[in-house]
């Protein structure tokens, strides 16, 4: 049996953080505290991803699906997207800054596609939700818009152009 | 058995449907050919198949859309017919003469029947010569951006902006204002362009909260002509059904039977063969206009197949054998039967397609469920194409019966890696308007801030537990492999790793 390790959860695209504290008891066994609830755990692993949970007697079946550093919890039809971080990530994350569209905000592709059209120059003053480029991926057209009011700084993308998932696109200041 | 009979049938097309196919023919003895793009050598419809022929790069018109190279590939591992699923090469009347051409059967229409229904314009006209109501709107393609805005402030806005060649929602555009008119034009010429290697476009007046309803026909070429039942597609978004039932809720004994009859006169009127599909728009006051006809088999043919215990493409390659379609009285419709569309996609950002890797897949079982399925766990679904990942089907004796049905199997669909629509599917099950019956066209537009979930805060301190729990057991077993590996085997006999193993014999977490 190992000592109780301390989580913190980001919830709501990391506006909200939890702390989840685990102490083994024993196989498969937890005491788990999250704020003033404590609550006792009989875990169980399923196949890839599924987790039988006994959390105070009440069975759970929860799958996880990690998505880089956040994992997608899903239980009876809601999902909740959360990362989980120990002291050391979280230490490194809050040198990292906060999460803001102050200053420069760069827009980039949500999927693999198509550049089919450049709706912005580099120059053009846009507004918040304007359409910036138009990607075409699976038939469908997706634009994509801008972030904040501004003024377009870069621009990496011609027309016709093929564009991996995450690529810059461009960028508004 | 005809002297007509197939025995080696090759799939002009991938996914779900080509999987649909194969699994049929396997049924009738008939030999099967898959084709595959560069995307598509990892595809399930290219390990399902007796055969696969490489036909290309991944984009579809060098590969799937390319006529010559699907000919070919027939030719070449002898194919004697071709099934071509829906979307790609089913509607195009140019591949029908090609094959003609080869001796290859086509398993579809005559092309004759193909081209009079497949531009849309040139239906419209057909129709109304056959004495079917049609929606009012231009009578021919219109080239001329700066015309078509002419006709759209005759006949008012908003105005449907539709591919001639169209179908599936692609190249089409609800258009609600003048200022809009030029950005839509040219994106939906574009889509059109692209998805049909044609990129004329026609206008229709916007029917007001309309509800899609359609009837599925079938002919053979001794002259008999039958409908089999219709499917209400009023859960639409971005102009893409996504969910579809049979029977619809509005129509009664006396106005199936109506749109059944209109429906086999559409078929005649253009001498058709073998399943099609006759798209009406109803109106509030359950008048009913002809939409268009989709000569090939639908997407959603799978809810007639469940009310009607029918194989529609079994009856295809029948039709193809040139045998006999069974009696309009032989037909009988039985229960309730609801699709749900499984799409790689997120709803919660505009319906944004989400190609990637499936890194885990677990599909639903049990009484009164189908899963018609193009994937598997691991499979990379490709950008190239439509996000369609499976179509999920529920029987019932009753509609609410098989409303719950659906539900408790969207439940245990279980996609890992990618974004998919399965929340949406529920949300829109379990949603008043829907459950009523009293739903149209316009009910994913006027319901999406309902059809988003949001998770069930009572749920969240278990979904916190089961986080926190994965990320011990991670951070354990790389605690536990840094110790192996720095302390070699008296680590490896510790009394952690021993006690670990044993957990992981039962199953349980390690400590």
């Amino acid at each position: 049996v190992t000592a109780p390790v301390s989580y913190v959860a980001l919830l709501d695209a990391g506006t909200r953080e939890r702390t989840v504290r685990v102490s083994p008891l024993g196989p498969g066994i937890f005491e788990v505290r999250i704020g003033d609830q404590v609550h006792r755990v009989d875990a169980y692993r399923h196949d890839h991803g599924t987790l039988s949970l006994l959390v105070d007697g009440a069975s759970y079946s929860a799958t996880l699906d990690e998505r880089g550093s956040k994992v997608h919890v899903r239980l009876e039809g809601s999902v909740f997207p959360v990362e989980i971080l120990d002291e050391k990530k979280l230490r490194l994350r809050r040198a990292a800054g906060r999460f803001t569209v102050e200053g420069k905000q760069t827009v980039t592709a949500p999927m693999p596609g198509k550049v089919v059209k450049v709706l912005a120059a580099v120059g053009a003053q846009v507004k918040e939700g304007q359409g910036l480029v138009v990607i075409e991926a699976m038939k469908m057209e997706n634009e994509l818009k801008s972030p904040k009011d501004g003024r377009v700084v870069e621009l990496h993308v011609r027309e016709g152009q093929t564009v991996e998932g995450n690529a810059k696109l461009c960028a508004v200041e | 058995m005809g002297p007509r009979r197939l025995s080696k049938v090759l799939i002009a097309n991938r996914g779900e449907i080509a999987v649909r196919v194969i699994r049929t023919c396997r049924e009738m003895d008939i030999a099967t050919v898959a084709v595959y793009s560069d995307a598509d050598r990892g595809s399930f419809h290219v390990r399902n198949a007796d055969q696969a022929v490489y036909i290309g790069p991944s984009p579809s018109r060098q590969s799937y859309l390319d006529i010559e190279r699907i000919v070919e590939a027939a030719r070449a591992v002898g194919a004697d017919a071709i099934h071509p699923g829906y979307g790609f090469l089913s509607e195009k009347a140019e591949f029908a003469r090609a094959l003609e051409r080869a001796g290859i059967t086509f398993i579809g229409p005559r092309p004759e029947s193909m081209e009079a229904m497949g531009v849309k314009t040139t239906a419209r006209r057909h129709m109304a010569d056959a004495g079917v109501p049609t929606v009012p709107g231009s009578p021919a393609p219109i080239a001329e951006e700066s015309e078509a805005r002419a006709l759209a402030d005759r006949i008012g806005y908003p105005v449907m902006i539709k591919a001639a060649a169209g179908g599936g929602g692609k190249g089409m555009k609800r258009c609600d204002a003048p200022a809009e008119f030029a950005r839509l034009w040219q994106s939906a010429r574009r889509e059109a362009g692209s998805a049909f290697g044609d990129d004329r476009l026609y206008l229709e007046k916007f029917l007001d909260q309309p509800r899609h309803v359609e009837v599925q026909v079938f002919a053979d070429e001794h002259g008999a002509c039958i409908w089999i039942g219709e499917r209400e597609c009023s859960v639409q978004r971005r102009q893409q059904k996504v969910i579809e039932e049979s029977p619809s809720c509005i129509l009664d004994a006396r106005m199936r039977e109506a749109m059944g009859e209109v429906a086999v006169r559409a078929a005649r009127a253009v001498g058709y063969r073998g399943a099609g599909t006759v798209e009406f728009l109803v109106d509030s006051q359950r008048n009913f206009y002809f939409l268009e006809m989709n000569t090939r088999l639908q997407v959603e043919h799978p809810v007639t197949e469940m009310i009607t215990g029918l194989d529609l493409v079994r009856m295809q390659i029948e039709v193809a054998q040139g045998e006999r379609i069974p009696a309009q009285e032989q037909v009988v419709r039985r229960g309730h039967a609801i699709e749900a569309r499984v799409y790689a996609e997120d709803p919660a950002r505009g319906f944004m397609p989400s190609p990637g890797k499936i890194t885990y897949l677990r599909v639903p079982a049990g009484p009164g469920v189908r899963d018609d399925s193009g994937v598997y766990s691991g499979w990379v679904v490709p950008q190239y194409y439509d996000p369609l990942l499976s179509k999920l089907v529920a029987w019932a004796p009753t509609r609410d019966q098989a409303i719950a049905r659906l539900l408790r199997a969207l439940g245990e669909y279980t996609v890992h890696g990618i974004t998919t629509n399965l929340d949406y599917l529920a949300a829109a099950l379990r949603h008043p308007a829907f459950r009523s019956g009293e739903y149209d066209t316009g009910f994913c537009a006027r319901y999406a801030a309902d059809l988003l979930s949001r998770p069930d805060p009572a749920l969240e301190d278990v979904a916190l537990i089961a986080a926190a729990l994965s990320a011990h057991k991670r951070d354990t077993e790389e605690a536990e492999e840094f110790a192996a590996r720095a302390g070699g085997a008296a680590a490896s006999r510790s009394r952690w790793l021993r006690l670990g193993r044993a957990r992981v014999l039962r199953g349980g977490l390690p400590p």
